[in-house]
């Protein structure tokens, strides 16, 4: 329901991410951490343009 | 005492917050006898002239009703600020966007698009769309510019009070004209209403909040005496201020949330998705996958009063 909403709004799915990890994946932890890192640095800075010189 | 100089405005807004001050009835001869109204659009003749000719800090109470969304608005809201020394966002637009900022969820292209263009009720094969200077034998005319982003009223100009609701209720209306008069307002901020959420004052009967199917309100025929949301009809009193007199649920219809967030909540919408995901009972990805259908417009309806008061403020531009 989140990424329903937050596509509605304009938001890219990609910088949105649920996964379970459990304690003992340390390794599997740190690859998605790099990957979601990977992912958000491809997609960019998030300007929010916020509605300025009226949107 | 002298009397208080009253001046009502309305922007982007249908109307109804206006009528809603004549709906006080009988009372408005009291307000009439406390106060001289200076300026009101939908009832006096006065002109935006008599305003700028007005001494600044001449009005004493200032009720803006609607949103700020073109030229024409911003450049009032800026003149009745500087011509009032209380200024009051009057009502659900006024105070977080209402129902016209539904329209942050497009741009100004797109609704110029479907309003002149799209639109089946349209005989324009040109495609002229409104400008805001045009040519005529006659000389230049000029229109207000219509602005991407609908905006609240303190996104504009600086406010003391906040009175929600769409259109806010007469007993709330009253309880605003006598702090006025018996000089007794709220320290400046304040918001004119409860500070609890409306389901800290819903009378229905509460047991179990836990749902497994969501029913739009004409799907169901739900029972007066009991929780609606528990009923599984979306209704926004976890995310929603009280002091509106539960008006829609006392008549079996769920909260839309005009009131806006409660005291401490920033952002209405995203309060009540997860209000919505905590009580939802899902065994698996496909019980998950239906609530997701079944809430078909969840932004439209999350933010259905607050897109321009949330956090997102609009649908992002993809711009740079």
């Amino acid at each position: 329901m989140l990424t329903k909403m937050l596509a509605q709004l304009g938001i890219e799915e990609e910088r949105v991410r649920l996964d379970w990890v459990s304690a003992s994946e340390g390794e599997r932890f740190a690859s998605i951490v790099n990957e979601m890192t990977e992912q958000i640095r491809e997609l960019g800075p998030f300007n929010r343009n916020n509605g300025g010189d009226h949107g | 005492m002298a009397k208080l100089k009253l001046g009502l405005y309305w922007a982007a807004s249908c109307g109804g917050c206006d009528v809603a001050v004549l709906d006080v009835n009988e009372k408005i001869l009291d307000v009439a006898e406390m106060a001289d109204i200076v300026f009101w659009p939908i009832a006096l003749d006065f002109k935006y002239h008599h305003v700028e000719a007005m001494p600044d800090k001449d009005i004493d109470i200032c009720l803006f009703n609607g949103a700020v969304r073109s030229s024409e608005q911003e450049s009032i809201a800026k003149l009745l600020r500087a011509k009032s020394k209380t200024m009051v966002a009057f009502g659900s637009c006024a105070c977080f966007g209402g129902i016209p900022a539904l329209a942050n969820f497009a741009t100004r292209a797109d609704i110029m698009e479907r309003a002149y263009i799209e639109a089946p009720s349209n005989d324009n094969p040109d495609k002229v769309l409104p400008q805001i200077k045009t040519q005529v034998a006659e000389g230049e005319l000029e229109l207000p510019e219509l602005y991407d982003t609908v905006l609240t009223l303190a996104q504009v100009v600086d406010v003391e009070y906040f009175v929600p609701g769409c259109p806010p209720p007469v007993p709330l209306i009253l309880k605003v004209v006598e702090a006025i008069a018996t000089n007794n307002l709220p320290p400046p901020g304040a918001v004119i209403a409860s500070d609890k959420t409306l389901c800290d004052e819903c009378d229905r009967k509460k047991e179990e909040k836990k749902i497994s199917k969501i029913y739009r309100p004409h799907e169901i025929d739900p029972d007066p005496e009991r929780c609606l949301l528990e009923q599984g009809i979306l209704c926004m009193g976890p995310a929603t201020r009280g002091g509106c007199g539960a008006l829609c649920i006392n008549v079996n219809m769920p909260c839309r949330g005009c009131f806006g967030p409660p005291a401490g909540v920033i952002d209405q919408g995203a309060k009540m998705v997860s209000a919505v995901a905590s009580i939802y009972q899902a065994n698996g990805e496909e019980d998950i996958a239906q609530m997701v259908r079944d809430i078909v417009d969840p932004a439209g309806t999350f933010y259905r009063f607050g897109l321009s008061d949330s956090m997102l403020k609009r649908k992002r531009l993809q711009r740079r």
